[in-house]
């Protein structure tokens, strides 16, 4: 019953959808104001059905509904409640209503502003969302249905089926297979949904980009209306991003953050375009300048989020990310079609209409950094795409297939990230228009020094060599001061200029800034993330030891002590083996760790479940390799010393802090 | 980045395209160094066997279907050893013979596919299993074993179940 029901808002759903779309069409061909106010509800509506649709798969997964074929694969009864409901995205067909939902979700926001002064747009508005739900919605109903069910015929032969076939009974399976145990973690709760709303959220900038070429607009007005939802859209991204990294941290087991998996490589993509988006706006608003370029940037940036859904969703990658083999690949890779050519179909059309004022002088200035941070982010993203379709691409044309892997990745970005933590730094000393370098001579003077001085504190103090470590933690050190050198200047001018309250004074300052300031957060929490990633890539220490009882392993200081093994049951019949350490260092107990293999008998697998002791300075990480307890009486261990990865966490809230700052709202921009 | 139309070679877009195509041609080089050091070639086992060539130290990704009884792991030396089993590498070709479940299951069990000896160094990842397929990379040392740098692995068969087993 409640299944049948969410298929059937489902139905509905996708027929408003379908309608909106018919409508706006004819609207826009009758240039009938009646049949846009009717897309535009058509459009509005599909939210509450959607969301009753989606409730109805959480009432379906909280009971145990094992009848419905979704409920079965992803969930058990074993399984707590968060993990039931987040088992609502951790397979293809839930996770593709999760997506409907949200979509609906920013479709009816978007769509219920005031649309007064932007008349001529609405129309191609509600033309790309009804589109882009329709599609969605159309995989839902047709090829992605979560809500089908078991069926069984008296001969005994069984059917998968939204409606009863006739002549057959419900067939309830006793439990489910639960959700892959590698997805059982808190992480599940926040990494699918913060990704999820960032790739949606670009339908909206895209949406808006479409109508402003189609209306042929000439103005910046699509720019600042995007600008809120792009930002919003920035933020969830980068921190699904960085959320993953966190969880493959923390449960993989291989003391590692990204392992440049083509479905990561994926998610980074549309944020690689979209960062490059939200500098070359900057520059369209303030100098009129670039409107052709983003205009492109917005269309490859939502293209992006679709072809990484068809990367995700096809089966054509194998990866812990990926939904295994479907059939929804060629209409995804259609719809990317679709969408990047219709996209530069419309910019093509208002090509010449589309001419910027000026080119800006070859100077010193923001103006170039922004060309240059462009240059490296697209660079970046075609390194990516090309790494990604390489065995493609080379079985093409040599008939052999080859493929690249992390190495090479590292190899090409290493360098292009240096950079762009070098300007991320910088930027702030860069003024628009012309930089009068006489005047930032003394700051340079005093910060240069100073930041070389970590990198070789770094050098002398734990004797780690090596180029690019250097480079990179001198770069952080030079944005981390030169950042802060920049705010410590705005500060004295303001403490100079008013004697008296300083601090009322000091608050109207940063507020009258707002975005000034959420950039400058922004950038301070990028080169703050990167001395976590400097941490793990470039300072991390490993061993690899079998011990006894009572034997212990050196490690950059720290002694290991394997103490003993505990074997027990889980609530969730899940045993675990559990060794148990303590820490020592110069002779003083730093932290006792216990690295666990949980293994799921039902599923013939193990997971691997590291202990982690965190502070500001390093993360101790311990994993229980093997076990041989029982035979030989010894454990093998893996340990890891990592610095600074705690600053990847912290960073990123700064990132997120500052884009929060950066939203706030404003009256005025060009001050 | 091509934007309006200026006079002259002087102008400031000149320089931009200038300084813009050196970056671009310094990227192409890195990625040209890069793909000598280290792209690889993706070879089924029938392929690495069958090969006339001396595939001894380069870069291979070969994939296969783990034989569940030679898993073995050294504690002393911390290596894993295990052996591979041949499995077509189209996609085309292994929807024909069943799906990828069954190819695995076929090739792991009875069979007189070729196989490939795998040597890795590290942890013993959780996913390996019989049946699983084992996607290593590494290169092929002059016994013929396979000196895995890189191990991936992927069990499809678990999820890929469409109909449930138990029932009331």
């Amino acid at each position: 019953m409640i299944a049948t029901f969410g298929y059937l808002t489902l139905v509905l759903a996708f027929l408003l959808a379908l309608y909106g779309l018919i409508v706006v069409i004819f609207g826009l061909y009758q240039r009938s104001t009646a049949f846009i106010q009717s897309a535009r509800s058509a459009l509005m509506l599909i939210f509450p059905m959607v969301s009753i649709s989606l409730i109805a798969m959480l009432i379906l997964l909280l009971d145990d509904r094992f009848d419905v074929a979704y409920v079965y694969s992803v969930s058990s009864r074993s399984m707590p409640v968060y993990l039931k409901m987040t088992a609502l995205w951790g397979g293809q067909s839930g996770s593709l209503l999760f997506w409907s939902w949200l979509l609906s979700g920013f479709s009816i926001t978007f769509a219920s502003r005031n649309w007064k002064k932007e008349r001529d747009l609405l129309p191609w508005v509600l033309l790309v969302l009804t589109l882009v739900s329709a599609f969605f919605l159309f995989l839902n109903v047709f090829t992605e249905m979560p809500f089908e069910r078991f069926w069984e015929f008296e001969d005994g032969s069984r059917v998968l089926s939204v409606l009863q076939p006739r002549g057959s009974i419900s067939l309830m399976p006793i439990d489910g297979q639960g959700l892959n145990p590698l997805l059982r973690h808190p992480g599940m709760i926040w990494h699918p949904p913060a990704l999820y709303l960032g790739f949606i959220g670009l339908v909206i900038p895209f949406a808006m980009a479409i109508a402003a070429l189609a209306a042929g607009r000439k103005d910046q007005q699509w720019i600042t209306i995007s600008r809120s939802w792009i930002l919003i859209a920035w933020v969830f991204l980068s921190l699904g991003l960085v959320l993953g990294m966190q969880w493959a941290y923390d449960v993989l087991g291989w003391g590692g953050y990204w392992g440049w998996d083509p479905v990561e490589i994926a998610a980074l993509l549309p944020w690689l375009s979209a960062t490059a988006f939200l500098h070359t706006a900057l520059l369209q608003r303030r100098r009129d300048i670039f409107k052709r370029w983003n205009f492109f940037l917005v269309i490859l940036t939502f293209s992006l989020v679709i072809f990484g859904t068809f990367l995700t969703r096809s089966g054509v990658i194998s990866s812990v990310h990926a939904f295994g083999s479907s059939s929804v690949g060629p209409l995804l890779f259609g719809f990317t079609t679709i969408i990047l050519i219709g996209g530069l179909g419309f910019l093509g059309y208002r090509w010449k209409n589309l001419q910027g004022t000026h080119f800006p002088e070859f100077t010193f200035s923001r103006e170039l950094l922004t060309v240059f941070t462009n240059l490296i982010l697209l660079s970046t993203l075609a390194v990516c795409v090309l790494g990604v379709i390489y065995p493609i691409l080379s079985e093409w044309i040599t008939g052999a297939p080859m493929t690249v892997g992390p190495e090479w990745y590292e190899r090409i970005t290493g360098p292009l990230f240096l950079l762009l933590l070098l300007l991320t730094g910088i930027c702030p000393l860069a003024g628009w228009g012309l930089t009068y370098f006489s005047r930032l001579k003394r700051r340079l003077l005093i910060v240069i020094p100073l930041s070389l001085l970590v990198p070789l504190a770094v050098r002398l103090l734990t004797g780690v060599r090596g180029v690019v470590l250097f480079l990179s933690l001198w770069m952080a050190s030079l944005g981390v001061l030169i950042l802060l050198a920049q705010v410590g200047h705005d500060v004295k001018l303001v403490v100079t200029r008013f004697e008296d309250k300083i601090l009322v004074a000091l608050w109207r300052f940063f507020r009258r800034n707002r975005l000034r300031y959420g950039a400058l957060l922004v950038h301070l929490g990028i080169v703050v993330m990167s001395l976590g990633i400097i941490g793990l890539e470039g300072l991390q220490q490993e061993t690899q030891v079998t011990l006894k009882p009572r034997e212990s392993a050196l490690l950059n200081d720290y002694h290991f002590r394997f103490d003993g093994v505990e074997n027990f049951e889980d609530d969730d019949g899940i045993s675990v083996i559990q060794a148990n350490l303590t820490v020592i260092r110069d002779g003083k107990l730093v932290t006792t760790l216990s690295p666990q293999r949980q293994i799921f008998a039902q599923m013939g697998l193990a997971v691997t479940q590291p202990s982690v002791d965190s502070n500001l300075a390093r993360d101790l990480y311990a994993i229980l390799v093997e076990s041989q307890f029982s035979t030989q009486e010894t454990v093998t261990f893996r340990f890891y010393v990592t610095p600074l990865v705690n600053w990847l966490w912290i960073g990123t809230a700064m990132l997120t802090l500052g884009t929060l700052i950066a939203l706030l709202p404003h009256k005025r921009l060009k001050s | 980045m091509v934007n309006s139309e200026q006079e002259g070679v002087k102008s400031p877009r000149w320089k931009y395209i200038i300084g813009g195509a050196l970056f671009v041609i310094a990227v192409i080089l890195l990625v040209i160094s890069a793909t000598r050091a280290t792209a690889e070639f993706f070879m089924t086992i029938e392929e690495l066997q069958g090969s006339q060539a001396n595939l001894a130290g380069e870069n291979l990704r070969v994939s296969g279907a783990v034989l569940g009884d030679s898993i073995a792991y050294d504690t002393e030396t911390g290596l894993l050893h295990f052996t591979i089993a041949h499995i077509p590498a189209e996609e085309d070709e292994i929807e024909a013979l069943g799906g990828l479940g069954a190819v695995l299951h076929q090739a792991a069990n009875d069979s007189d596919e070729p196989l490939l000896d795998v040597v890795y160094q590290g942890a013993q990842p959780d996913m390996l299993r019989h049946e699983a397929q084992a996607i290593v990379t590494g290169s092929l040392n002059a016994d013929g074993v396979f000196m895995a740098e890189e191990l991936l692995l992927k069990c499809p068969t678990k999820y890929e179940e469409a109909l449930p087993e138990q029932a009331e």
